[in-house]
Order: structure tokens, then sequence, then C-alpha cells
């Protein structure tokens, strides 16, 4: 009975990480297929940290599953009296302590990262609006809203945050991306998506009636098409020669 | 005592500790039913994907309120009930110092929860702006209904109840430990509620500074949050977070305190490392100061508060740690009884290691950005919450019950509400964090259809929790009406632990005792 308890409660903490690979959607991707170099490094940051901390995890439960196996009270049982030692409670601060500050430097190299972009090749301002989304490309002066970004694969995209009304929050999972756009201040983020795709992503932030609908698309293109849908924007006809290169 | 009122009158008019300590805990467990049941409509509109139980503004309101009303109606008064009732019992004391504003910090609750639960009927309903009251969203602009004002004027109530509780209980456990008490010998629950209480006396007046601020934009303009106005919405969180996470240490220190009672007198053996444990537990209430701005991570605020805050986070996790690991020597070598009371306690800390180190992640700031305001810090605050404050509390109520009423809940019940309430806590909310890992946010009342497995899942271990509940209470009920009657010490905790409690009758008489005990 205990066996099978404990076999149900292994197999349901399995399959719930195997769930995670299963999903295909763009908007699950981001631990089997983080897109552009700082979700990667969102992504290994994430396991270093994980591998630290795990053992913690595993070492308390471990211990509590086994006394409560192996000091079950026993008739004529005796109880150990023994209620301090300097030394183990020295250890357990200690090495903790030193785990942490461990995991502590590759997070602030990573923090590092997120902050401080790459050359941008793209600059985008994003606004919230209860309940979608406007961008604006002021170097080519497009600006459009309640349609998906679109913005070149392999370049690097830096974005400035901005809102209307209330908070919203930015998020594109496989990007590795989420930040505030808050009223009277101007947030920034970046990514670089490696490859052309359509990614999703959702308003974080509790903002109203229709959170739960302000969905985000970005359509990564390649450089080409990224030109050709900036002149359509821009209202004016593809120059004849990227036309032709069709 | 024959000089007591009977009946309603003696409800109404006590200032007995022990009676409002029951008053506290009957509330909670009253409100506890409303949150559930708010939870319960929330698991149903999201059993499935695009269903139609509540509409979206319908939503956001048990959503607001459910939060609300668990934080500041259920798990925080019912630990001020177990407080009032057995921290002057095991400082020795015959009631606490000022028993008559005691008696005030219970009333205010009342018209605190009638404001609350009254805002469902007025117009424009309940607040509908989270538990956390974001502005704008929480604006005069964008909410402009009575519902937050209501909202406000509760929670400035249940603030001021915990204000004037938090100076009693310090008056109290400073000035009248029977004689011999010193602070190294008072035990552990008195402990954590003496950290706790100055956690109160130093955060909730900022809560009640910013909702008056709240409170102003609203009702007269003032532009405190407006940024037209020179204000700034994250004044509002700043201010909010730096009364909110130190509440979760509120939330959770008395719980704590709790199972450092229950663990020892189920392994008949003594606490191991007491004083660790109180310093880890004065430590996680200074610290505790300094981390509300990990909430704020994807806020845009300044990459070296981040980094600070991401930093101080994780040193928290140390003196937590070392508590987990006395609570493990505490059981090693033991004798260990299963009560449900201790079931409870082992519970605690299987669950609660769970949201430690989930937490843990979460101070990691670019994992943290990833998964801010998804499911996966839904899993891990009910880890926290429920896993920890709330099965800390049953732990305590099968405990203490004997004690408070002179009878012994039913244990085989006991057994089986157990096992349904860890599977059900396990069952609805491990899969949250896989769920927000994969991308789903919070606070929504609809997702994509890859989101709908783990969330029927968690629906269902919604209904586990539900009966759970349903059985405590009915437990409580037919233990009242004929339950087996309880000794002095029914858990034959009082020979090795020596806690105040467990010396006097079940239950104590008025005043406590008859002569003040001495403490060797």
């Amino acid at each position: 009975m205990k066996k099978i308890r404990i076999f149900l409660l292994s197999g349901f903490v399995f399959f719930g990480f195997a769930a995670i690979g299963w999903a295909d959607e763009p908007i699950t991707n981001w631990l089997t297929s983080p897109e552009g170099p700082l979700a990667r490094a969102v992504r290994s940051n994430f396991y270093f940290s994980m591998a630290a901390f795990l053992p913690f995890l595993i070492l308390s439960e471990v211990l509590l599953v086994y006394a409560i196996f192996r000091f079950k009270a026993k008739p004529g049982g005796q109880a150990a009296t023994f209620h301090e030692n300097l030394r183990l409670e020295v250890l357990w601060t200690v090495i903790p302590a030193l785990t942490l500050a461990v995991t502590a430097i590759p997070t602030f190299k990573t923090m590092r990262a997120m902050e401080v972009p790459p050359k941008s090749d793209l600059v985008v301002a994003v606004i919230g609006h209860q309940f979608f989304w406007e961008y604006r490309y002021p170097k080519y002066g497009v600006q459009f809203a309640e349609e998906a970004m679109v913005v070149p694969a392999g370049k690097v995209v830096t974005l400035n945050l901005s809102s209307v009304d209330v908070v919203h929050s930015w998020w594109v999972p496989a990007f590795g991306v989420k930040q505030d756009a808050n009223p009277g201040r101007i947030t920034h983020a970046w990514f670089q998506a490696d490859n052309p795709g359509r990614y999703k992503g959702q308003c974080a932030e509790l903002c109203g009636k229709l959170h739960a609908k302000m969905y985000i698309d970005v359509n990564v293109v390649t450089p080409e098409e990224f030109e050709q849908w900036l002149m359509k924007k821009k209202g004016a006809a593809p120059p004849a020669q990227a036309a032709g290169s069709q | 005592m024959s000089d007591r009122p009977k009946g309603l009158v003696r409800w109404l008019t006590t200032t007995d500790h022990k009676d409002i300590g029951i008053l506290y805990l009957v509330t909670a467990l009253f409100m506890a039913v409303f949150g559930g049941a708010f939870a319960g409509l929330l698991r149903a509109q999201l059993s499935a994907a695009d269903l139609k139980v509540l509409n979206p503004d319908l939503y956001n309101q048990f959503l607001s309120m459910h939060g609300t009303v668990m934080i500041f109606f259920v798990i925080i008064p019912a630990l001020a009930g177990f407080g009032n009732y057995f921290v002057p019992l095991l400082i020795g004391a015959r009631d606490m110092a000022f028993p008559k504003l005691n008696a005030l910090s219970y009333w205010l609750v009342i018209p605190a929860a009638f404001l609350m639960f009254g805002s469902f009927f007025v117009q424009g309903g309940a607040a509908q702006a989270g538990w956390t009251g974001y502005v704008p969203l929480a604006s005069r602009q964008f909410s402009g209904t009575a519902g937050v004002d209501m909202w406000i004027l509760g929670l400035h109530l249940v603030g001021l109840s915990s204000i004037l509780g938090a100076i009693n209980f310090l008056v109290t456990i400073i000035n009248m430990r029977a004689p011999g008490m010193a602070y190294f010998k008072m035990p552990l629950f008195v402990w954590t509620w003496f950290v706790n209480a100055t956690l109160i006396l130093f955060a909730t007046p900022v809560l009640a500074g910013a909702l008056t601020m709240a409170l102003t934009d609203r009702a007269f303009g003032t532009g405190f949050f407006r940024p037209s106005e020179g204000g700034d919405p994250l004044l509002w969180q700043h201010l909010f977070w730096f009364y909110s996470h130190p509440a979760v240490y509120i939330m959770v220190l008395p719980g704590m305190g709790i199972v450092s009672h229950v663990l020892p007198a189920f392994s008949s053996k003594k606490i191991f490392g007491y004083k660790g444990i109180v310093y880890a537990t004065a430590a996680i209430g200074v610290i505790g100061f300094m981390v509300w701005a990990h909430h704020m991570f994807t806020s845009g605020i300044d990459p070296r508060l981040r980094a600070f805050f991401a930093f101080m986070t994780m040193v928290i996790a140390v003196p937590t740690g070392v508590k987990i690991f006395s609570w493990l020597a505490t059981i090693w070598g033991g004798q260990i009884r299963f009560t449900t009371a201790m079931k409870f306690a082992l519970g605690f800390i299987a669950l609660f290691v769970m949201g430690g180190i989930s937490g843990l992640t979460l101070a990691v700031v670019p994992f943290d950005v990833q998964v801010h305001d998804s499911y996966y810090v839904v899993a891990h605050l009910h880890y926290v919450l429920f896993g920890g404050s709330v099965m800390a509390l049953l732990a305590g109520v099968f405990f203490w019950f004997p004690k408070m009423s002179g009878r012994i809940l039913d244990e085989k019940l006991g057994n089986v509400i157990f096992w349904l309430i860890f599977l059900g806590m396990n069952i609805t909310f491990l899969p949250m964090h896989w769920l927000g890992i994969v991308g789903m946010a919070r606070r929504i009342y609809t997702y994509r259809p890859e989101f709908e497995f783990w969330n029927q899942v968690a629906s269902f271990g919604y209904i586990l929790l539900f009966a759970g509940g349903m059985l405590l209470l009915y437990n409580m009920f037919k233990t009242l009406r004929k339950g087996e009657r309880a000794a002095d010490d029914p858990w034959g905790a009082y020979p090795l632990q020596r806690t105040l409690d467990w010396s006097v009758s079940s239950p104590p008489p008025v005043e406590n005792f008859a002569k003040i005990p001495e403490i060797a």
C-alpha cells in the first residue's frame, strides 16, 4: 500500500516534467528550445541554480521520509536524548550559505547580460493599452497596434516600454523576456531571436477585465522579409530588386 | 467561575484571552469557508479552457477576494487566535496585558469583514485589482466603483486590529512572564509571536500609510501614485511589499512556533537546537525587511537594487534552512507517534521545504523574470502559505483542540482529513509549477488550450481539498457534541517539555493559574 503510494507520487512528478518536453507550441518552449542568446543564458542560469538547490530539497525530503519510517514508536522503545550539537549547527548554516554564494555569481553575470544589451540593431517602443499592445519603430516612422510585432531574425532588438493606462507586462517566454510597462516611466528590455517563426506571449500583470486575452504575437522574419514588411507598412511599394529576388 | 455571564452575552462581552482566542479561531474558520468557496469558483472556471462559469469581471473579483480573505481574514486571525489563547498560558500569565484592548482588536475584524464581503453587493461589485491592489488599476480612474474603497477601509481596520494586537503581545511577553521565565526559557511559540509582533509593529503602519494615500488619491484627487501629478505607481508597489513581504513571515513564523511544539511532543524528545531556532527566528524577522523588492524584479527598478534584493533573498534562506534541519534533528532518534497533529506537522516540513526551495529559485533574478506573475509563483506561494501556514495551523488545531474544548478530535477521521488535504494540496498546486514554466500567466480567467490538462488535474485536487475541509468541520461539530473527554495532558507532552499549557485543566480555568507558577 505504501509502495503504491510512493510509486504514484513519483510517477506524477515524472510526467509533470515530461509534459514540459511534450508541449510544442512556441509559447511553451523556453526550456526545450530557448530562442536567442538571452533565453539560453536564462536557461543555463536556471539549470545551474537548480543543480545547486535540488540536492537540499532532496536531502531534506529523504531524511524526513527516512525518519518517519525508521523512528516509528515501538512498545518499550527509548527516544534518544540529544538536543544540541554545535558542530552540526554550524555546518548546516555554513554549507547552505556557501552554496548560495556560489549560485549568486552566475546569477549576477546573467543579470548583467539582461541589463546591458549588445549593440542594438532595432529599437521598438512598446506601449501597453487596456487591452492591446502598440508598437512604434521610431527610426522608420512606422507605428501600429493590435497586430503582431515584426522583427528580423538574428538582430538585437531593444525595447522601450511604457503604458498609457495601467501597469502591463510584456512577456514572450521563448525569448526569456518579461518587462513591466508602467505609466509615467520607460523601462527597457532586449532580445535576439535566431530563427524565423511566430512566437506567442501574453500580458503578465493583472491589468483589468480582459487581462487574460491580452496576447502578444511576435513574427520573426528574415532580414529581407523585414525590409519588405517595412516598405509595405510605410505605404511604399517594395523596391524592384527586392521583389525580383523573391 | 460563577460570576462569568453565560451564552451569547459571554462571547459578546468577554475580555478573557482564551475566549478571544476562540473567537478569532471560529471567525477564521468561518471566513475560510468563504475563501475556500471563492477558490472553488476560480478552479471551476479554470477546469477547462474558455469556460463561462464566471465572467471576466466576476472572476477578477473572486480572485482578489480569495487572496485578501485568505491572508487577512483566515491565516493572520487564526494565528492571532492561537497566539491569544496560548501566549499568556505558556508564559504563566493570567491574561494579556490589556484585556479590553485585546477585545477591541478582535471586534475590529468584524466590521472589516462586513466591508469586504459587503462589497460584492454594491454597484460594480468587489475590488478586482488583485489582493495586491496595484495602482493605477485600483485607482478611481480604472476602478471607479465603491468596491475598492470598501477593500481599502476593510484592510485599514484589520491593519489597525493587527497593530493593537501586536502592542498587546509585546507588552504581555516583555512584562508578564512568570517569575523565573528568562527570555531563553520561553517556549518557541512565544518566541515566534514575540518576533511576529515586532514585525507587525514595524510593517503594518506602512500598509496603513499606503492605503491612506490610495484613499486620498481616490477620494480627493491627490496624486501620490499618478505620474501626471508627479506621483509614481511604483511607490505603491514599494510600500505595499514593504508590508506584504514581512507579512509572509507574519503568516509563517507562528506556524513554525506551533510545529516546534508538536514535533517534540510526539517524538518524545526535546526540540533540537532551541537557541539556534530562536536566533534563526530573529534573523528571519530582521532580514524579512530587506527583501521586499524581490516582488518587483520585472518592474524596472534600478539593476543595483535587483542585485541587492536577490542577494538578501538568498541570505534569508539560511536561517530558514537552520530551522528545517533542527526539526529533522528533533524527530531523529525519537519515538514518533503518528497522531493527526504530528502528521500535519510532518506534512508542514515536507511542503514548506518545497516552498522554500522554489522561493530560492525566484531569488535567481533571470529565472524570476521568466516566471514572475506566472503560475509558478502561484504554486510557490501556495506551498508556502497553504503548505506552511495552513498545515501548521491544522497541526495546532488537532494538538490544542483538547486543551481548548476539553475533548479530543476524532483521530480516525483526522487521518482521512490529513490525507485528503495533503494529497489534495499537492495535486492542486504541484502542477502549477509546470504551468508557470511553460508560460501560463497568473490571474487570467481563461487560457490557451495547451494548458488544459494540468489545469484539470489542479481542479480535481481542489475536490479533495474541499472534501478534507468539510470533513474537518464535521469532525469539530461531532467532537464538540459527544467527543472523547480530554485529560489535562492528553498527549503526555508535559513530563519532557514542561510547557505550562499542559499543566492546567482542559479547558483551563478563568485566569489560568490559581497561583502563578515559578519557573525553575
